[in-house]
């Protein structure tokens, strides 16, 4: 690995549209060589678009960008120039190994692969990196922590001097994301390495980056050094305006209230055979959230599926109002158990069908839908669906549209006002609730929720995001490797040691078969 | 947003235009094959025509195979909107024909529609069950059912031949295995005194059936959302093992009541001459007709018309009886190709698509 | 019973032979399909792509009087039909099950076209090797008559299997199949490498239609390939995508089809059909056994899990 410099980078000016959405509106931005620049913004700020335009992915409607003199036209030109990327999605190959997939990145490779001399070089190249990986694992096996790691790593492998990151923490847990990023940090004290590092993490921010710009709307709405920022003004600056949290209204419920939900050590295989969720035990009681912190990739998206139906149970129990709960159509009703999962469009409709026809999912069998049990009423579908669309304001307001056209807040909307129509929701497990809405649907949704608990019922709220969960949560517990690993109250958390728990690596690595 | 009913959508014409000109353009590709092995274009598309429809006869000879095609196009469209693809039309076909021969032999002495019925009966079963195979060892194995009702097709035939020649055997068959014959009074009745059997009934009702199942009732619903998105199936507490079962239960049934039909109807026994294809363009009908009930009967109808043809190509015009083979197989590649122009024409396009 | 210890000899290697001549379709369209498959593609028109080809190969040999040119037309002729379906399936929106089908009408209907004025006694055929040429038995020495070709699909798998795992075109091709959006992000074309596995695995499976028609018993039929274009993408799947399994799993059906006439040497006959059926229940079985509801098998290359 040569001990180049990295170049400097010179965004001038650059728009870019897809069809009538203009994604970038006149965007400046300079990376200094050897710097951390930070770019942050809320979803759909244009944070992503603007790494691909560097790149040289999209062609661009006006302006350029400048590396050292040379305009970047295409991934050609940026790889040549020493630009790479980390991108949200893992570009790696599962059945491959950490070799391989290191080879298969380089443009240079021979046609011929002496395989001894290749894993000399790795070898030696290992040495010089920062993280240590097994070459011969394969990427199926790992966790997502270290195919991060690898992604990093194919990048310093193929000599990349200007490294973009494109919210590459939000797999990691507080603990692999500080090490990733020290990491990455002294390598840009060094001078061997631009780091453009797209979140919204402020934390991130405040302890690794020098520079950061703040995007909102496709816009650049400041740019500063960041000695000369601080949380609070940044936040700003990234939502447009000083907002204080909504206030929430719960209601103190002082009675012990019985027990809407109990999971009773449950055990559930993931997708690759590997027990995800490990005996895991919670209640939720009526007029309560239960909020489930952790990084994704823990056992969260299985607990929701083996509540929702979507997977097999292995072993282990899951119980409504003191009585087993079966999700069929009847046991669903009865209990008033709906589970609303993340990726909505993706898990928890039939794409192709019509919002109508979505809305009608749970209740198309049961009068007035259905007639003399066989026959389907369409013109009652519509008309609750045409219900469901004016009470949660669902653009474009027409039943009869693919739902697959809409927005994913949209469909979001959707997917909710099917759920909560009729108040027959009495206990809720809902995933992810509000990732990619903007701040009006985000508090549309909490509010939502909220409302449901204050009317007695039950909420299992699994969410990342840690802000949302002291927002709505009355208890939090924080799910790692597949067990409960900590359990506190909104009030008494301790970022640090919940961060902590997150890693499984504090008190309950005895617990944690996954890591070990 | 209203749109008056009556006019259809741009999105149904398309979806009759594509199709439409794909036709078009392999009759052309198969005109010009033929006139490079000497045989004039448009003779032998009027050979065609004439044999498919030029006369009652020819009338006749296309709807006697367009009936065994609908219901073996069923087979694989009703199956398919649960989410599972087969091509065990063939199969099921064979045990359907196979059920009813045993059954009508053993009900000899009934009166004819007892004996009808039974073999009818029998002949839905055997093919349902085959199929249900097939789909249960997807849904609950995970073996791809394409491959597996593949194999069965040939585990199919093999088992009928095998008691064809062996048990079932007609001792007075002499060189051409085949099992007792079922007396004509016993057979199925032709239609108002033409040679068209009660197979096209039984095809149009099943196509009609089917339909009304799929759009009209709540379980239709159900296989829809099953084969729409399993995740969201299971999501809102629907029995995915249970709607696929019976969507490939009554699937591979209309396969087995074609092939009862062959054997009540056509042959009046059975042998190997069952085993004659038609559940491989069963296949092809139910593609052609994006698996889709009504449209499958007019697809079996026009290729019915282009099987019933056959042999006219080769009287007229000296080409071997394969060219039919060969103008199918154009068609099925065409129409295959152009599912790629769907929503690629500014033309069709409904405004109220995409926000 | 008391068997002849010599007849017993000359069964076993009657049946060794047989094997061998019965795995070389096998192995071709096998290896063929497990390229195909290994960059993410199916391709069910195997058995229109060996009719068709055998076909070519014997017409080709009855014109000209050379096997070997026959068999390389057959190749080409193969590869030709593979381009053709793998362009098809490329084209978004196609099904590939469909495409599959499609080509099997297709092929065989080609195929049934124009054999129809070579359904003449033979062509001529390709050379084989003589290994029982000691034996004095003449059956023994039939047995041990081994072609070519059987030779020509070892080396394929082996120069395959090296191919996928130390050649920069295999580990693409691995990753196109395993992860396309991975490979593409990574500049590697999808398309142009599964274009290029499918055409070179029909071009394989052409060889393997040459075999059967222009080796002993030498004619054309149309019923000439049985199913066999079929069984091989049944027999990848439980070779679980590997080129040295192939070879040993085509050795093993080439040795059940085998079967009939060796048990009807030994006095067991009678059940032709079941027992030409026995390949089939037998994959069938396999596959019952080694797929599981957790859908993805070990070794099944990504972008096929979606399928079908």
């Amino acid at each position: 690995m040569s001990a180049k410099q990295p170049r400097l980078v010179e965004v001038k000016s650059i728009s870019k549209s897809f069809g009538n959405f203009r994604a970038l509106d006149s965007v400046n931005l300079t990376v200094r060589p050897g710097t951390f620049h930070a770019v942050i913004g809320e979803n759909g700020a244009g944070k992503s678009t603007l790494a691909k335009c560097m790149l040289g992915f999209h062609a661009l409607n006006a302006g350029e960008v400048v590396v050292d003199e040379t305009r970047i036209t295409n991934p050609d030109d940026a790889r040549r120039l020493g630009m790479g990327m980390v991108f949200q999605n893992f570009t790696l190959v599962p059945s491959m190994t950490v070799a391989e997939n290191l080879l298969l990145a380089r443009k240079d490779l021979p046609a011929f692969l002496n395989s001894r001399e290749e894993h000399t070089r790795l070898q030696k190249f290992l040495e010089t990196a920062p993280f240590s990986i097994d070459l011969e694992s394969r990427i199926a096996h790992l966790a997502a922590g270290q195919k991060q790691k690898v992604e990093i790593l194919k990048q310093l492998y193929l000599d990349t001097k200007i490294l973009i990151l494109d919210e590459p923490t939000s797999v990691l847990t507080p603990a692999e994301s500080d090490e990733v990023m020290g990491v990455l940090a002294r390598m840009v004290e060094r001078g061997t390495l631009s780091v453009v590092l797209i979140t919204h993490k402020l934390r991130d921010v405040m302890d690794f980056a020098d520079d950061v710009t703040v995007l909102r709307h496709g816009r650049v709405v400041a740019s500063m050094p960041v000695e000369q920022a601080n949380p609070v003004k940044l936040a700003e600056l990234m939502m447009g305006e000083s907002r204080p949290p909504e206030p929430i209204t719960k209601k103190n419920n002082s009675t012990p209230t019985a027990a809407a939900l109990e999971v009773k050590e449950l055990t559930v295989r993931g997708d690759n055979g590997l027990v995800a969720v490990n005996q895991v035990s919670l209640t939720v009681h009526r007029g309560e959230i239960l909020g489930v912190a952790g990084v994704s990739g823990n056992g969260q998206r299985e607990l929701v599926q083996a509540i929702a139906g979507q997977c097999t149970i292995e072993s282990g129990e899951i119980r409504s109002f003191d009585e087993p709960f079966y999700p069929t159509r009847r046991g669903i009703r009865k209990a008033g158990l709906f589970t609303l999962p993340e990726e909505p469009l993706e898990n928890a409709t039939v794409p192709s069908m019509s919002v109508a026809e979505n809305i009608s999912l749970r209740k198309f069998d049961q009068p007035p839908f259905a007639k003399a049990r066989w026959f389907l009423n369409r013109s009652a579908i519509k008309d609750a669906a045409l219900a469901v669309i004016r009470n949660f304001s669902i653009r474009p307001p027409f039943p009869d549209v693919p739902i697959r056209n809409l927005s994913g807040g949209n469909v979001r909307r959707a997917v909710l006002g099917r759920d909560l129509m009729g108040n027959e929701a009495k206990i809720l497990v809902v995933a992810n609730p509000c990732v990619g809405l903007d701040f009006a649907a985000t508090a549309f949704v909490h509010n939502h929720l909220v409302e449901i608990r204050n009317d007695g019922g039950a909420l299992l709220l699994v969410s990342e995001d840690l802000d949302e969960l002291v927002k709505l949560a009355d208890r939090i517990v924080v799910m790692s490797c597949g067990v409960i690993a900590h359990e506190t109250l909104p009030s008494e958390l301790d970022r640090t040691v919940v961060g902590g728990y997150m890693g499984g690596h504090v008190a309950a690595s005895a617990s944690c078969k996954i890591c070990s | 947003m209203k749109r008056h009913s009556m006019i259809p959508s741009p999105r149904s014409i398309e979806s009759v235009a594509i199709p439409a000109i794909a036709f078009l353009l392999a009759m052309a590709l198969f005109g010009g094959f033929c006139v490079f092995w000497g045989a004039p274009f448009w003779g032998v598309f009027s050979s065609i025509y004439r044999a498919g429809f030029g006369s009652w006869y020819s009338w006749q000879n296309s709807l006697l195979r367009a009936a065994p095609l609908m219901l073996c196009g069923l087979c694989t469209a009703l199956p398919a909107r649960a989410g599972i693809i087969t091509v065990g039309n063939e199969g099921a076909f064979v045990m359907g024909g196979l059920a009813a021969a045993a059954a009508g032999l053993a009900t000899q002495s009934a009166p004819a529609w007892v004996s009808l019925s039974s073999m009818a009966v029998a002949g839905i079963i055997a093919g349902g069950l085959w199929i249900a195979l097939a789909a249960g060892l997807q849904h609950y194995r995970g073996v791809n059912a394409v491959i597996s009702s593949l194999l069965m097709n040939y585990i199919a035939i093999a088992f009928m031949l095998q008691l064809v020649e062996g048990p079932m055997r007609d001792p007075g068959s002499l060189n051409f295995p085949a099992t007792y014959p079922i007396s004509p009074s016993h057979q199925l009745g032709r239609l108002f005194n033409s040679r068209v059997h009660m197979g096209l009934v039984f095809g149009v009702v099943a196509s009609l059936l089917v339909w009304f199942l799929l759009e009209r009732t709540v379980w239709g619903m159900k296989v829809k959302v099953v084969g729409g998105n399993s995740r969201t199936a299971s999501l809102v507490g629907l029995p995915l093992g249970a709607i696929i079962l019976t969507a490939s239960f009554i699937g591979g049934g209309c396969a087995g009541l074609a092939g009862m039909v062959e054997v009540a109807a056509v042959h009046g026994r059975a042998s190997h001459a069952i085993a004659a294809g038609y559940g491989y363009a069963g296949i092809l009908v139910a593609f052609l007709s994006r698996q889709s009930p009504l449209r499958i009967v007019i697809v079996s109808l026009i290729l019915g018309a282009v099987i019933a043809s056959g042999g006219s190509l080769q009287r007229d015009l000296d080409l071997p009886d394969a060219s039919i083979a060969v103008f199918e197989g154009i068609v099925f590649l065409l129409i295959l190709a152009s599912e790629t122009l769907y929503g690629r024409f500014e033309f069709f396009r409904d405004t109220r698509d995409a926000f | 019973m008391h068997f002849n210890s010599v007849n017993l000899w000359v069964v076993a290697a009657a049946l060794l032979g047989a094997a061998i001549r019965g795995s070389i379709p096998y192995m071709f369209v096998s290896l063929g399909e497990c390229l195909t498959e290994k960059s993410g593609r199916i391709n069910l028109g195997m058995e229109g792509i060996l009719l068709m080809s055998a076909m070519t190969a014997f017409a080709v040999s009855q014109r000209t009087g050379s096997p070997w040119l026959g068999a390389l037309t057959a190749a080409i002729v193969g590869g030709i039909l593979g381009l053709l379906h793998g362009s098809l399936t490329e084209l978004p929106g196609v099904n590939d099950i469909a495409a599959g089908v499609a080509m099997v009408v297709f092929g065989s209907g080609l195929a049934f076209f124009f054999g129809k004025q070579f359904v003449a006694p033979m062509a001529p055929q390709l050379p084989v090797l003589e290994f029982g040429k000691w034996a004095s038995n003449p059956a023994l020495r039939a047995a041990l008559r081994i072609s070519p070709l059987f030779f020509l699909g070892i080396v394929t798998a082996f120069v395959l299997h090296y191919a996928l795992k130390y050649t920069r075109w295999g580990l693409h091709v691995r990753a196109v199949g395993d992860a396309p959006e991975a490979a593409r992000s990574m500049g590697i074309s999808a398309r142009q490498h599964r274009l290029i596995a499918t055409t070179i695995g029909a071009t394989l499976a052409g060889i393997g239609g040459a075999h059967l028609t222009l080796y002993f018993p030498g004619i054309w039929s149309e019923g000439i390939s049985g199913g066999q274009g079929l069984m091989a993408v049944a027999l990848v799947i439980f070779a679980r995508w590997s080129p040295l399994r192939c070879l040993a799993v085509s050795l093993f059906f080439g040795g059940a089809q085998a079967l009939d006439p060796s048990l009807q040497a030994l006095g067991f006959g009678g059940f032709y059909h079941l027992l030409n059926a026995s390949p089939y229940v037998l994959t069938l079985i396999l596959m019952i056994v080694s797929c599981s509801r957790s859908r993805k098998l070990i070794g099944m290359p990504g972008a096929l899990a979606g399928r079908g």
